[in-house]
Formats: C-alpha cells, sequence, structure tokens
C-alpha cells in the first residue's frame, strides 16, 4: 500500500509531471502570502483517492472521519485544511519536531506529493467533528475563563483571540474544539520547550503553568 | 512453557521429546528494524515493547506488510497497471539473543555410563541465536515476513517463522472498512494478529538450555517450521475478524528413504499430518481511548501419523493419532504516555483420539485430554523498564506410557513417575530497554509442580522447583 497519489491513478510520468509542477508552482506563489493555503483545488478524483487513503492508512489512528478514539492521535474532523496542509508538508521537511511527529508522521509524510496533501486536507477538513464527552465542570470553567479571556496578569494572550471564540480556528491558526485534552497538553508542552517551534505559540506557553494548561485542554476537549 | 505432548506419542519418546521440546521451548523472536525502515516509523508505532503489537502494528500485520514510505523502484503497464514496486532499500534485519541460563539443580550427566556425574550448571549461549530476516513489502499487495536462524543447541542455520502473505482493503458503505487477505505460512498461529495466542505469546524469549516439560499441545509448537498452511482473513472495521485454513506437512531436513529427494514423506518421517490440518480463528477487538481489549477463540485438528525413524521405519497409512484443539484467549492493552498496561491469557483444551499410538501400545489410554493456560500481565514506564509476571498450568489425563516413568536405573528428570502430565508455575522477568530495539532481560521460572508432581516427580528424587531457570538475555535486532 501507497500513500503517493501517484501511482494510483496516473502513474505514467508523463499524465503527472505536468500537473505537479503546476502545483508546486502554485504553493511556492500562495507561500509568499504566508497563508500556507491550498494551492489547487483537489478535483473529484483526488478526493475519492484521499477517501481511500484516509480510510485505509490514516484512519487506523485518526480515525476513517477524524474523529479519532485515540488521544495520541489528534482529532482531524473539521480542521482547518490550511493548517492540516501546512502540518502534512511539515513533516515531510521534517520540520516539526515534537515527538510523535518524529516517531510517527515523518515516515508516513515523507512520500506524500502535494496533490495528495492537498485532497486529504480537504477531506478531513469536511468530515464533521463529533461531540466529545464530559469532563471536571470546575476545570473546564476555569480552562474557559483562560480561553476567552487569557491571563492579564502573566501575560498571556486570550487563546480566542487567535483560534475563534467558538475555537473552530480560522485561516491561519487552526480548530482546536473537540481536540483530545491529552494531545493539547503535549502540544503545549512542545511549543513551550521549542521541540515544535512555533514563535507565537513559544511565547504564549512560556507564560503558561501546568494546571492552566490542563483547565484549556479540557474546555477545548468538550467544545463542539 | 508446558510444550509438546504430540511428541510423546512418537516412538523413540524421550529422544524426540527432548528434541522438539527444546525446539519449541525457544519462542521465535521477531524486532524487525527492516519494517521501521520502509514505514519511516518509530518503532513505537507498532510495538508497545518488542514485540507485543499495538493496534497500528496489527493493522500493518493485515495488511501483508506492505505499507511503505519509501521512495519506489516501478514499473506500470499502459493501462496504469503496477508490475512492480520495489523499495530502493531490501528490507532486511538482524537480530541476536546472548543469553545466560542457570537452574536450581543440575541434571545428570549421562555421558560416561560407567562413571555418572552432573553436567556444568550455568550454560553460556553466544549466540542462544542469531536471525537473519527479510520482512517488508514484496509487490503492491504481497508481503513477506521471512526468518532465518542459527541456534546454538542445533548448531546450524535453519528456516524460522515464515508468513507470506497477500492482502487489500475495501472501503464499505459508511467509512467501513474491510481488510481481506491470505497468509501462506509455516506455523499456526504466526498469521495471529495478537499476542495472546502461542507463536507469539509470552514468554517471547525463553532458555533453551533448561529441562521443559513433557506435555504440551498440538497447536502451540510442535509443528513449527515443519507445516504449510494456507489460510484466508477478514477484518472488518478492524474489529471483527475471521480466518480459515489449513496445514500440510512441510518438513525440513527430511529425505525420502528410496530417492534422498525431500520428498514425497515417506515411514522413517515423524509427525507426519495425514491430509489437511483444519485451521480457524474469530477475534473482535474493541479500541477507545488508551484501551483496547481482543476476545477471541482459535483451533486446530491435527491427524498425524504415529511415524518413524529412519531406523525403525512405520507406514504413513492406517490409524492416525488425532489432536483436536480448541482454545479461546483474551489481550487486553493501556498504552499510555509513561504507563503501558497489557494483560493476555490463553486456554487452550485438546482431545486426544490416540487410535495409532493405542493400537501399537504406546499410549496406555485410546483418548486423553490436555489443557493449557497462560495468563500474563506486562507493564512498562516510558517504554524503559518493565517486567511480565505469568501463570501457566497443564492438566490432563494420566498416561503412565505416553508420560512414561523412569526406567530401572534410567536418569529421571524428564520423566514422570505417576504418567500425570500435569505442571504448573509463574515466570517473572524484569526488562531494560535502554533503546527500543535493545532489551535487558532477567527471568526466572518457578515450577510449582512438573510432569505430575511437585516432589520427586520423576521417582529419582527430583522435585518440580529443581527445574526452576534463571535465564539472562541481551536481546537486540537493527
Amino acid at each position: 500500500m501507497r500513500i503517493a497519489s501517484g501511482n494510483r491513478r496516473d502513474s505514467s510520468r508523463a499524465g503527472r509531471w505536468p500537473r505537479a509542477l503546476l502545483v508546486v508552482a502554485g504553493a511556492a506563489a500562495l507561500a509568499g502570502t504566508g497563508s500556507g493555503g491550498r494551492a489547487d483545488e483537489p478535483d473529484a478524483a483526488d478526493m475519492a483517492h484521499a477517501r481511500t487513503v484516509a480510510a485505509t492508512v490514516c484512519g487506523t489512528c485518526h480515525g476513517v472521519d477524524g474523529n479519532s478514539t485515540q488521544p495520541k492521535f489528534p482529532r482531524l474532523a473539521g480542521q482547518k485544511a490550511s493548517y492540516l496542509v501546512n502540518q502534512l508538508k511539515a513533516f515531510r521537511a521534517q520540520t516539526r519536531g515534537d515527538p510523535d511527529a518524529i516517531g510517527y508522521m515523518w515516515g508516513m509524510a515523507s512520500q506524500l506529493d502535494d496533490e495528495t496533501i492537498e485532497a486529504l486536507a480537504a477531506y478531513y477538513a469536511a468530515q464533521k467533528a463529533a461531540a466529545s464527552g464530559g469532563g471536571n465542570s470546575a476545570l473546564i470553567a476555569h480552562g474557559r475563563e483562560v480561553y476567552q479571556h487569557g491571563l492579564a496578569a502573566d501575560g498571556v494572550p486570550a487563546c480566542s483571540s487567535c483560534h475563534g471564540a467558538d475555537a473552530h480556528g480560522t485561516q491561519e491558526f487552526p480548530r482546536l474544539a473537540g481536540q483530545h485534552a491529552q494531545y493539547i497538553l503535549k502540544q503545549l508542552a512542545s511549543f513551550q520547550s521549542n521541540m515544535r517551534k512555533v514563535a507565537i505559540m513559544h511565547g504564549v506557553a512560556q507564560n503558561l503553568r501546568l494546571p492552566e494548561m490542563e483547565a484549556v485542554a479540557a474546555y477545548l476537549e468538550v467544545q463542539p | 512453557m508446558p510444550r509438546n505432548t504430540l511428541i510423546g506419542v512418537s516412538r523413540n519418546l524421550a529422544a524426540t521429546a527432548i528434541a522438539l521440546a527444546s525446539l519449541a521451548a525457544v519462542p521465535p523472536a521477531q524486532a524487525v528494524p527492516s519494517f521501521a525502515r520502509q514505514t519511516g516509523m518509530a518503532c513505537e508505532a507498532c510495538h508497545t515493547v518488542f514485540p507485543e503489537l499495538t493496534h497500528f502494528g496489527r493493522v500493518f500485520k493485515a495488511n501483508g506488510y506492505t505499507l511503505t514510505n519509501q521512495k519506489q523502484v516501478q514499473d506500470v503497464t499502459g493501462k496504469k497497471e503496477e508490475l512492480l514496486a520495489l523499495s530502493q532499500f531490501p528490507p532486511l534485519s538482524i537480530m541476536a539473543q546472548i543469553s545466560y541460563t542457570q537452574m536450581k539443580t543440575g541434571v545428570p550427566d549421562l555421558s560416561n555410563a560407567g562413571a555418572p556425574g552432573v553436567a556444568q550448571n550455568g550454560t553460556a549461549g553466544f549466540p542462544q541465536q542469531f536471525s537473519l530476516f527479510y520482512a517488508g513489502k514484496i509487490a503492491p499487495h504481497l508481503g513477506a515476513f521471512f526468518q532465518l536462524t542459527y541456534e546454538n543447541d542445533a548448531g546450524t542455520i535453519g528456516i524460522d517463522n515464515s508468513d507470506i502473505r497477500f492482502a487489500d482493503e475495501a472501503l464499505l458503505p459508511d467509512n467501513q472498512t474491510l481488510t481481506y487477505g491470505v497468509s501462506l505460512n509455516n506455523n499456526p498461529t504466526v498469521q495471529d494478529l495478537w499476542n495472546s495466542t502461542p507463536a507469539w505469546g509470552f514468554p517471547y524469549a525463553a532458555s533453551n538450555a533448561n529441562v521443559s516439560p513433557l506435555a504440551g499441545t498440538a497447536i502451540a509448537g510442535p509443528f513449527a517450521q515443519n507445516v504449510a498452511g494456507l489460510t484466508a482473513y477478514l477484518w472488518w472495521n478492524e474489529s471483527l475478524y475471521a480466518e480459515v485454513g489449513g496445514y500440510r506437512s512441510a518438513q525440513q531436513g527430511v529425505t525420502n528413504s528410496l530417492t534422498g529427494g525431500a520428498g514425497p514423506l515417506d515411514g522413517t518421517a515423524s509427525n507426519v499430518l495425514s491430509g489437511l490440518a483444519p485451521y480457524w480463528r474469530v477475534a473482535y477487538e474493541f479500541n477507545r481511548d488508551r484501551h483496547s481489549l481482543e476476545i477471541g477463540a482459535y483451533g486446530a485438528e491435527f491427524k498425524v501419523f504415529p511415524g518413524g525413524s529412519p531406523d525403525s521405519p512405520s507406514p504413513l497409512s492406517g490409524p492416525t493419532n488425532r489432536f483436536n484443539d480448541v482454545a479461546e484467549d483474551l489481550q487486553y492493552q493501556f498504552i499510555g504516555e509513561d504507563n503501558l498496561f497489557s494483560v493476555t491469557a490463553t486456554h487452550i483444551h485438546e482431545s486426544m483420539s490416540l487410535d495409532a499410538s493405542f493400537a501399537s501400545g504406546a499410549s496406555a489410554n485410546p483418548s486423553n485430554t490436555l489443557s493449557t493456560t497462560e495468563v500474563a500481565a506486562t507493564y512498562y514506564y516510558r517504554r524503559k523498564i518493565g517486567g511480565t509476571v505469568q501463570y501457566f498450568q497443564t492438566t490432563g489425563s494420566t498416561d503412565t506410557v505416553l508420560y512414561p516413568a523412569t526406567p530401572p536405573g534410567g536418569p529421571g528428570v524428564i520423566t514422570s513417575a505417576n504418567g500425570s502430565p500435569d505442571t504448573r508455575g509463574y515466570i517473572a522477568e524484569l526488562n531494560y530497554v535502554p533503546w527500543l530495539n535493545v532489551k535487558l532481560s532477567l527471568q526466572y521460572t518457578w515450577f510449582t509442580k512438573f510432569n505430575g508432581a511437585a516432589s520427586n516427580y520423576d521417582g529419582n528424587g527430583r522435585n518440580a522447583s529443581d527445574n526452576d531457570t534463571l535465564y539472562l538475555l541481551l536481546w537486540f535486532a537493527y
């Protein structure tokens, strides 16, 4: 089983290269905007392939519909396509360096071509995020406070200012609603230690203490 | 540990029993970094700590070991059919086990009948086992796990566990999946996905320089590497699993007495299967959060010619001995970031109809039963330090010919004074895993009962606890 699109519907080089070049060119053009947005709208064949790859490869960990049941693996349903594209490319380029990225996704993404990345991102973005269960209500209430208003005394800005009041994300920033609390905690720790190098989040996480991280993670996990 | 009643049915009981029991007492080992190279993923994706599989590891195996994230050398037809997809690096691995075994009480030295002594207690295995693997993709839906092993007891290189698979996956409505495939393999349960069945069950490594009990079930080892099996399986939604197939004798190191060729098998061979031995397996796996639970059943029926040896041939016709094994198994795993915990358990019930052996006087009863139970619990902290505790038990019919007493003047040790196969005990193992492909183990086996009794089980004064074994192991794969 391979997951790059090259050998499924168009294995001949003559058929593949022009399109791939277009994608690369498009990506390069968009890279300058800083949005990391999609270079090309996936067509029906791309989407069908993405669904197959998602179900037979990605789905084992992330869930066929992106609603992973195991907290080690992030939920991808309803995630912003632009964010997914950026992450898959960062795994492929080995520039995202948190432990599970290294152990799992550097390998999985290493041979993905841009077409497949775009299509997978579009597929997961189109999936409906499933509702998560409840949690400790006091912790969630504290998390809501931190998420919506930040911690002024510690210089922590409101998470909602970038990720949205409903935590559904924006073009530039990922959806956090419904994400596994354990996954969010691990990412915050990786931002803090700079294993996952994201300047904005490094700054935010440096001023967050563990109880606040746990509260925010608990709050986000139960958001619809 | 309890292994191999089957061999007790053949004629040269004691000698064959020792030979085969020692083979089966060394569980095949299967940490294969070539899979990591092929997928580009760390060991922890497929293993808690090698060789125990995670859910992802089971999916990888069920899909025929074909998931690859390597660049491919390809060829296609004009209709875009794939003719070739070769990884740029072959999926090769090596593995070594270096061990030291100390029994509580040594065994008699029979080398000098005139002046019997005691064999040296404390056996270094350097290596105990050394293996070369080809483990990975062969073609787009075809993969293999081939193991070639040198073992210090045989002193030779031979074929070890092998499993060649064709597999594919279908998408069903409502995002459901159906994995289907066929496995061509040489050891019943070697193709299984869970660590609660014999081939990949605990202990994952054990001494080959100790004393093994007389009895074990047919499905748990005696046919390993001497059969060819073809099984077909379905795995629905990575949950409901069903498999059926059959095994036929494919003996290694045996020649036809007339032609000198590798076959046909004749009356000089022992443990030859009559026809095809059917194999079946059903299981259900449930995954949620950090938990994975599997409950299943499996079984096989072996009809075996009593067979003979080059010195004492016996025709491969007439009555056979039938071993019908039915087993239940369970596996639970909790896989957290820091704490990993798993439980594996299996109970195998064997019904023997010993038509051939009873007729020839090689068994006291026309039919017997034998049951084995093994329950193991494993804990690891951050995949670095951990351990396993296992309880094992064998119970069965008393048969004073199948499980014979010590003959007058005999050395005992591998005999049973009361004809009972009953054996039970515990294994405790401590492991240190400095890197994910290197393991240091300290294992101790306690026998509270051995071949039918706790004390003086062989009638020569040897107690079950005399066979307690300390085993140190350095195990790595690259």
